[in-house]
């Protein structure tokens, strides 16, 4: 009986017409969750397009892998709303021949996203498991530019450092000193802050003349809401 | 059943998000009213044959506390409540869980239901059982705590109701029975030494922790205060809002949980030698301009920051928590940790409500630091019910009397967005320095802000030019912005950490300034300062404004800014709901028309309101009183459901005609009102009494308000036997269900007015019960 629901599975995951159905609904998010909310970056779209968010959520969300809000990963942890993983990756400005650092790879979708933009992608993911499962699915996808790291990624990856951009997706009460040392003169660091269930805000740390501000944005939860809107 | 739902309550909040087990056991309590509702239908049926099923309805309520558990234990497996935001496939799961919970109190309800009815003539004795019964289910509940885990506690409780079955089995049937009894007395037992876990969700701050790299829970304790949980790690390290311009090594520590929920970490002092990462904090900026002797720490919890105040070689230091089982794991167990913090002899710890001390102890600090409010990345209100009384401007204004010549108080909130709970705490520190006489409020109070938190410093005297410009150096070096703090320009307000909503400067300027009322009334929150009997909850709606946050937020995103509060709100309307039907419902079965329908519901209903909002008000004000929250909950629940059970046993003797009546319900409206303008006041008068004192000083309190409350139900319920039987089942579903309902009422009249209007509105419902003696439909029927 298992081995039949899996036959099944199989069968109806790899037909035409069942991708089809994803390639639309991949289409319809980009454009009604992304483009009309602000995201204007070609490359960020582009890669939004491209990459099968399907095929990082678990079999069971599969059908909802392309709704507007987060989905459960296991081990308490969440692949993001598609439009804050876009929101994030654009506030970082990623550049093709860029290198970024991503602390908390989970499912491995914002390294794949990113991997689509930029030279490298280094991501550390502290949960054995999970850093096993996205390694086994990014390697299956044919990212070559990916590393997975599965590590404690408190000290960030000094050996490859500095770094343009550092997303951060598992925020701490504090922000490690090791991140902002590895940090590029210019570089930026996103981290969310919040319950992925409830609201996040979205910190922007940058590093210029040696000096490290950071900026917190509105709180997001689809849109980041703005001031403006009260009017 | 009081044992098993206050079992249950701490149980479904360990392994699961506490609001979804406040609305799951609140739902689950209208198992009274279902049971009102069922024996209104059968009523004729229950008087010829009831007594032959309350053997069986006792052991099948057993069983079914049993069974739930196993239920639980396997719906929690694929059920999580924090994923109700995400997948509504969990809605389903926590209807049925709902459903689920709800058999075991409709079970034993039904049994206590059907004793009323057959047995009314002895109603006063019955309510006094019925009510000691419940004051001694907490107690045995509370001796438990010391000795069982939370886990194995409902097999320990339904062993009861399975006693109970098998000693009320009639005589002809208890030689076949007996046997079968005891046989089915052996799954409690089992279970008590082999308990069902139930699974924790994967999303509780524990589950989370557990799934690091060689996480281990190597400590546990149980006990009334929580189970607490030691949890190790080589990765697990804790900063709070640490500055960007920290270089150093932020050390592995082990962190403290109690029922799942974090707690704190355990540092010693060791681990540092020349820096200690909270001088990179803006917890700091007191130590900047001075070194404090005298040094308060009120809500110490795993005793961080009296650490940080003897490393920073303060000679006095007071550490105020009230969970005794951390302070003695401080002591004992973890004492290595912490490299015997608690007993080094500049450190005092002292076990009481926070707020308590404020109001008993007598000595000076040089530092006073409140606990923190809120948590990394906001909460979204999930802690809307948590009242805390350390930041009403009442408990500030005890700081600053407590305060040395130059004392500060200092105090960190976490920030939030939109700005809730800073902009709440700088009012309450405004207004309080106004009612100090305090003119220039800008020299006494400063802000620091980080990336992540915001600090408030205030001082007895003026800060001096120096400690000014101490401050600002501090800011520039740890890459913080002055938000209040004199000689800052407009432009430096944000130099390192930029806000995008940028009115939050301008928010600040406003409530220093004389037009805060105007500022108050016009923000979008609600910031204004609370006081002891309204206070500090982390519930920020303003309901007229819901529209408005509905434009802004947009109406799908506008409950998950302040959840918590929806989820209360949610379950009110939940349980109103369900409760309207379980009312109606009989009336189908009972002629619509007819006498007495109306005095029975407002009867019933205002004495079951009036009892349950006046239980809210007396636990909340003695747990002022007494300082220790559990044992003072406990004791007044115990005093005030044994005074009441007197005045159920004594009822039938002094109220003899429905003329008196009146009388009676009018007394304790009397009674009530008068509770609710002197009691505070009372209790604050007598706070410094000997313990010894202070118990008998609340006897004398309690008693007479709760002799006389114990008394309208059996006598209503005696009154209908004599005129108008039928209507004995609706009456208890009836005080069933408003039971429920007022204590979610209660909650949400504390959150919106405060205390006093939750007396007020007790003094409302006992008048609903004055107007339905009045009316005097009883008499026709």
């Amino acid at each position: 009986m298992k081995w039949l629901s899996i036959l099944l599975g199989t069968l109806i995951v790899s037909s035409p017409l069942y991708a089809q159905n994803f390639d639309q609904k991949r289409a319809a998010m980009v454009q009604n969750q992304l483009r009309q909310r602000g995201i204007v970056q070609t490359n960020v779209l582009e890669a939004f397009q491209k990459v099968e968010r399907h095929l990082f959520v678990p079999a069971a969300y599969t059908s909802m892998a392309y709704s507007d809000g987060p989905l459960p990963i296991g081990y308490g942890q969440t692949i993001s709303q598609p439009y804050i993983v876009a929101y994030m990756t654009q506030l970082v400005n990623p550049k093709p021949n860029g290198k970024v650092l991503e602390i908390g790879t989970g499912s491995g979708y914002q390294a794949a996203i990113l991997a689509e933009i930029v030279e490298k992608v280094y991501t550390i993911e502290i949960i054995p498991e999970l850093g096993k499962s996205a390694t086994d699915r990014l390697k299956e996808l044919g990212y070559q530019n990916i590393e997975v790291i599965t590590a404690d990624g408190y000290h960030g990856l000094e050996e490859q450092a500095p770094f343009d951009a550092i997303v951060v997706t598992a925020a701490a009460e504090h922000i490690p000193p090791s991140l902002i040392q590895q940090l590029k003169e210019g570089g930026k660091m996103i981290i969310p802050v919040g319950s992925p269930f409830l609201v996040q805000t979205l910190m922007l740390v940058e590093k210029k003349a040696k000096k490290v501000t950071t900026k917190s944005l509105m709180p997001v939860r689809f849109v980041p809401f703005t001031r403006s809107q009260e009017k | 059943m009081i044992a098993f739902q206050l079992v249950l309550m701490q149980l479904i909040s360990a392994v699961q998000w506490s609001y979804f087990a406040y609305m799951v056991i609140s739902i689950a309590l209208l198992g009274y009213g279902a049971s009102g509702t069922l024996l209104a239908m059968i009523r004729s049926w229950i008087e010829k044959h009831g007594n032959k099923l309350l053997s069986p309805l006792m052991t099948i309520s057993g069983l079914a506390m049993l069974g739930i558990l196993w239920f639980s234990s396997v719906i929690f497996k694929r059920f999580d409540t924090y994923l109700i935001f995400v997948d509504t496939t969990h809605i389903v799961y926590l209807i049925i869980v709902c459903v689920s919970f709800f058999m075991p109190f409709f079970l034993g309800a039904l049994a206590i239901g059907i004793i009323y009815i057959n047995y009314v003539s002895r109603i006063g004795f019955l309510y006094f059982a019925d009510l000691f019964g419940s004051g001694v289910g907490g107690i045995v509940l509370l001796a438990l705590l010391w000795v069982c885990f939370p886990s194995q506690l409902p097999a320990v409780i339904a062993m009861l109701p399975l006693i109970a079955g098998m000693l009320i089995v009639p005589k002809k049937w208890f030689r076949i029975l007996v046997f079968p009894s005891l046989i089915l007395l052996l799954i409690p037992v089992y279970l008590v030494c082999v308990p069902i876990q139930l699974p924790v969700s994967e999303f509780k701050s524990i589950s989370k922790t557990l799934n690091l790299p060689e996480s281990e829970i190597y400590l546990e304790r149980k006990s009334p205060y929580g189970h607490i949980q030691l949890v190790r790690s080589p990765v697990l390290r804790y900063a709070p809002g640490l500055s960007l311009s920290f270089e150093g090594e932020v050390p592995v520590v082990d962190m403290l949980f109690c029922n799942g929920n974090w707690v704190g970490p355990i540092i010693g002092l060791s681990q540092f030698d020349t820096t200690h990462f909270l001088d990179f904090t803006t917890h700091a900026m007191s130590y900047r301009i001075s070194t404090p002797e005298n040094v308060l720490i009120l809500e110490g919890g795993t005793a961080l920051f009296a650490g940080y105040a003897l490393w920073k070689g303060s000679g006095n230091i007071v550490l105020v928590e009230e969970n005794k089982e951390i302070t003695d794991l401080l002591k004992n167990e973890l004492a290595s940790q912490s490299d015997s913090l608690l007993v080094h002899p500049y450190v005092r710890a002292v076990n009481l409500h926070a707020r308590h001390f404020l109001l008993t102890d007598t000595n000076q600090y040089d530092l006073i630091i409140l606990p923190e409010i809120e948590s990394f990345g906001g909460t979204s209100g999930v802690n809307a019910l948590k009242e805390q009384y350390v930041f009403t401007t009442d408990a500030l204004a005890d700081c600053w009397e407590r305060l040395s010549g130059n004392g500060m108080i200092e105090v960190t909130a976490w920030l939030d967005y939109p700005a809730r709970n800073p902009l709440r705490i700088l009012a309450s520190l405004v207004e309080m320095l106004e009612e100090k006489g305090v003119t220039s409020i800008e020299s006494h109070l400063v802000a620091l802000r980080s990336w992540g938190t915001i600090s408030f410093l205030l001082k007895k005297t003026p800060f001096t030019q120096e400690e000014v410009f101490a401050l600002h150096e501090f800011c520039s070096q740890m890459y913080f912005d002055a938000v209040l703090l004199p000689h800052t320009q407009v432009n430096d307000i944000e130099v390192f950490n930029h806000l995008e909503d940028t009115t939050f400067a301008s928010s600040v300027r406003q409530i220093i300034s004389a037009q805060r009322e105007e500022f108050y009334a016009a923000y979008d929150f609600n910031i204004r300062p609370v006081r002891d009997m309204r206070p500090y909850f982390s519930q920020f709606l303003k309901l007229n404004r819901l529209h408005k946050l509905r434009d802004t937020l947009g109406n799908t995103n506008l409950p998950f800014f302040e959840v918590g509060y929806f989820i209360v709100l949610l379950t009110f309307i939940v349980v109103v709901v369900i409760a309207i039907v379980l009312i109606v419902l009989p009336l189908f079965f009972i002629r619509w028309q007819g006498h007495g329908k109306l005095f029975t519901l407002l009867y019933f209903s205002g004495i079951g309101i009036g009892f349950m909002f006046v239980e809210v008000v007396l636990i909340q004000q003695f747990i002022l009183y007494f300082g220790h929250p559990v044992f003072a909950a406990s004791a007044v629940l115990i005093a005030l459901l044994l005074s009441s059970g007197i005045g159920s046993l004594r009822s039938s003797v002094l109220i003899k005609s429905y003329g008196q009546l009146w009388k009676l319900l009018s007394l304790i409206f009397l009674i009530v009102l008068l509770y609710a303008i002197i009691l505070m006041p009372l209790l604050r008068i007598t706070i410094s009494l000997s313990f010894v004192w202070k118990i008998l000083f609340s006897i004398v309190l309690i008693f007479p308000l709760a002799f006389f409350m114990g008394m309208p139900f059996p006598i209503g319920l005696r009154l209908l036997s004599e005129h108008n039987k039928v209507m004995i089942p609706w009456a208890w579903g009836i005080n069933g269900c408003f039971s429920v309902i007022s204590t979610v009422l209660a909650a949400i009249i504390a959150v919106e007015a405060g205390y006093f209007w939750v007396m007020l509105a007790a003094c409302i419902a006992y008048s609903l019960a004055v107007a339905a003696v009045l009316i005097g439909r009883l008499v026709r029927v």
